[in-house]
């Protein structure tokens, strides 16, 4: 999946996002609601892996993201982690009225840690917080919880809209500092990096390099 | 104008009688085969099982009203289970799923002695709950409440408990409300349990990483055979058959394709076995490949993840035709693959396989 680095030309980034977490926190939902701005309540269970894209432009910056939806099934972890190659960004998701969903998050974070991918930027995302009534997980707990890994979190609700752009939006902005930060810390010019290592569409020709800066 | 007006009406009703013709003509045709399943074939199945005759008629689909028994018969039972061993299994499902409810209400109450004693929800039940409410959403007659909600969890709760190494994996709950669409429950577990135990759905729902990968080197042979143009498009743009055939092979394309032609697919299946899966897949990409040759990777993992709602079934059966893979054939690349597979893997993760030590 080498078209997955890293690239960008002209002011135009191109960025590989997947969304991870238990089954039925609505991963699929959030990625319909970001991408097409629709909610359904149809959706069946993902088996392997959906995809959308979404161009937006932020800070004068035009970005062009791949989300990649994997399933949730812990069974499917050995298949699914072998997408989180080359990702720029990790939506890690939970549902706020099932507690075990919280509480695996850190497996989910363990699971990157084994495929080498503390470089990628993280964030958490509270789903379904629209049912307020039945809430499991407690708000402060879980920021505090974000917090001290370093990760920010927004409640979201794929079903009302809420907070789901304001956090892609975040997300893509912490992508494009990682971004910035890589390049200049990379030991050789950016652009010269491996061309053959990615595939792109016509605008978006040129690959920077895929450094990480941490 | 008015001449102008005149020959659209004549049109539209020629088209109209087009309609209605080929309408009687497909009529006509589903009722005679009906007939002939009935009446010739069904009544002797073992014997014209493999006449060229029934195998033409099968390749035409099954009317919906024998697809049943016919899946019945050519699923087989080798397990040799049995009513009673069903209810066995189907029994222990119902109280997992009546315990897990009482341990949540529970913990709901804010009990604190449950809380203490340490309830837990049983999460292979929860996780069947769950999917079953999110399979065929848009029938909506397997979510909650609806006339097949309680028999899909019996099914697959069933076989949970009949197979706890294996347990449930998301896609089974695919498979079992096709299954239970067309049969009785009983039929549908036995059918079902026969269907995960076939060499390639087990390797898929046990999640058997290196014949999977076996599985996906020979789909990859068998496209450069067929369509090597649009294999080496694949290649450059990085998109690997492991991608789209995932979802294809563990819910045998009820999902992505209507209903009505997953269904003939599955007639098939069960008249061919897994070649017929390959067939299907390289059928999809043959009949969009001008399209797919235009595509980038990204737009090519989305259309191949979400085909077009509207496929034609006589179309992708005309391409499905188009592909021959002989059962020789599939059985060879498959066996080469599997030992290519066999020498990537470290020794010592291979000695505990069961299917590669061999």
């Amino acid at each position: 999946m080498d078209q997955n680095q890293n690239c960008h030309k002209n002011n135009e980034f191109l960025f590989k996002v997947l969304i991870i977490g238990d089954v039925a926190v609505g991963k699929s939902s959030i990625m319909k609601r970001f991408a097409e701005n629709v909610f359904d309540r149809k959706y069946g269970s993902t088996i392997g892996v959906d995809f959308k894209t979404k161009k937006l432009k932020l800070g004068g910056k035009a970005v062009k993201l791949q989300i990649w939806d994997t399933a949730g099934h812990e069974r499917f972890r050995s298949i699914t982690s072998a997408f989180y190659r080359g990702a720029h960004g990790i939506v890690l998701v939970y549902d706020v009225t099932r507690m075990e969903t919280f509480t695996n998050i850190p497996k989910w974070l363990q699971e990157l840690d084994l495929q080498d991918y503390n470089c990628t930027v993280k964030i958490l995302f509270g789903n379904k917080s629209d049912l307020s009534s039945e809430r499991d997980v407690p708000r402060e707990t879980a920021f505090k919880y974000a917090d001290s890994n370093n990760m920010f979190l927004f409640e979201t609700s794929a079903k009302t809209g809420n907070s789901v752009n304001e956090a892609f939006e975040h997300l893509v902005s912490r992508m494009l500092v990682a971004f910035h930060e890589a390049e200049s810390t990379a030991t050789k010019p950016i652009l010269s990096g491996d061309l053959s290592t990615c595939i792109l569409s016509e605008q978006e020709k040129i690959i920077a390099g895929s450094g990480c800066s941490c | 104008m008015i001449e102008v007006a005149k020959k659209k009406e004549l049109r539209d009703l020629q088209e109209q009688q087009k309609k209605q013709e080929d309408q009687s003509h497909h009529e006509n045709f589903v009722v005679n085969a009906l007939a002939t399943w009935n009446k010739e074939i069904l009544p002797n199945w073992d014997n014209m099982r493999n006449a060229k005759k029934v195998l033409e008629l099968w390749w035409l689909g099954l009317p919906p009203s024998v697809r049943g028994r016919v899946w019945k018969l050519a699923f087989g039972n080798d397990l040799h289970i049995t009513q009673e061993l069903f209810e066995i299994f189907r029994c222990h499902a119902e109280q997992k799923l009546l315990n897990n409810e009482n341990s949540k209400s529970r913990l709901r109450s804010e009990d604190l002695a449950a809380k203490s004693q340490n309830f837990v929800t049983d999460s292979v039940v929860d996780l069947i709950t769950m999917d079953v409410s999110r399979t065929f959403p848009s029938l909506g007659i397997f979510q909650k409440g609806g006339p097949f909600h309680n028999v899909l969890y019996k099914v697959l709760g069933a076989y949970s408990c009949y197979r706890p190494d294996i347990g449930y994996v998301q896609g089974m709950a695919f498979l079992a409300a096709v299954l239970l669409l067309n049969m009785e429950e009983i039929d549908a577990f036995i059918c079902f349990a026969n269907l995960i135990n076939r060499p390639m759905q087990m390797a898929f729902f046990s999640v058997d990483q290196p014949m999977m990968r076996a599985y996906f080197l020979a789909f990859e042979v068998h496209l450069q055979d067929h369509l090597p143009k649009l294999q080496s498009h694949f290649t450059e743009q990085g998109l690997t058959p492991d991608l789209y055939l995932t979802d294809w092979i563990f819910t045998l394309y009820s999902k992505s394709l209507p209903l009505d032609v997953a269904s003939r697919v599955w007639d098939l299946f069960c008249r061919d076995g897994d070649e017929f899966l390959f067939r299907t897949a390289l059928g999809i990409l043959q009949m969009f490949s001008s399209e797919l040759m235009k595509m980038e990777f990204i737009t090519l993992a989305q259309f191949l993840t979400k085909l077009p709602e509207n496929i034609s079934e006589e179309n992708l059966f005309q391409s499905i035709a188009n592909i021959t893979i002989t059962r020789e054939k599939f059985n060879q690349v498959l066996t080469e693959q599997t030992q290519k597979v066999l020498q990537l893997y470290p020794a010592d993760k291979l000695k505990q396989h069961p299917t590669l030590r061999k």
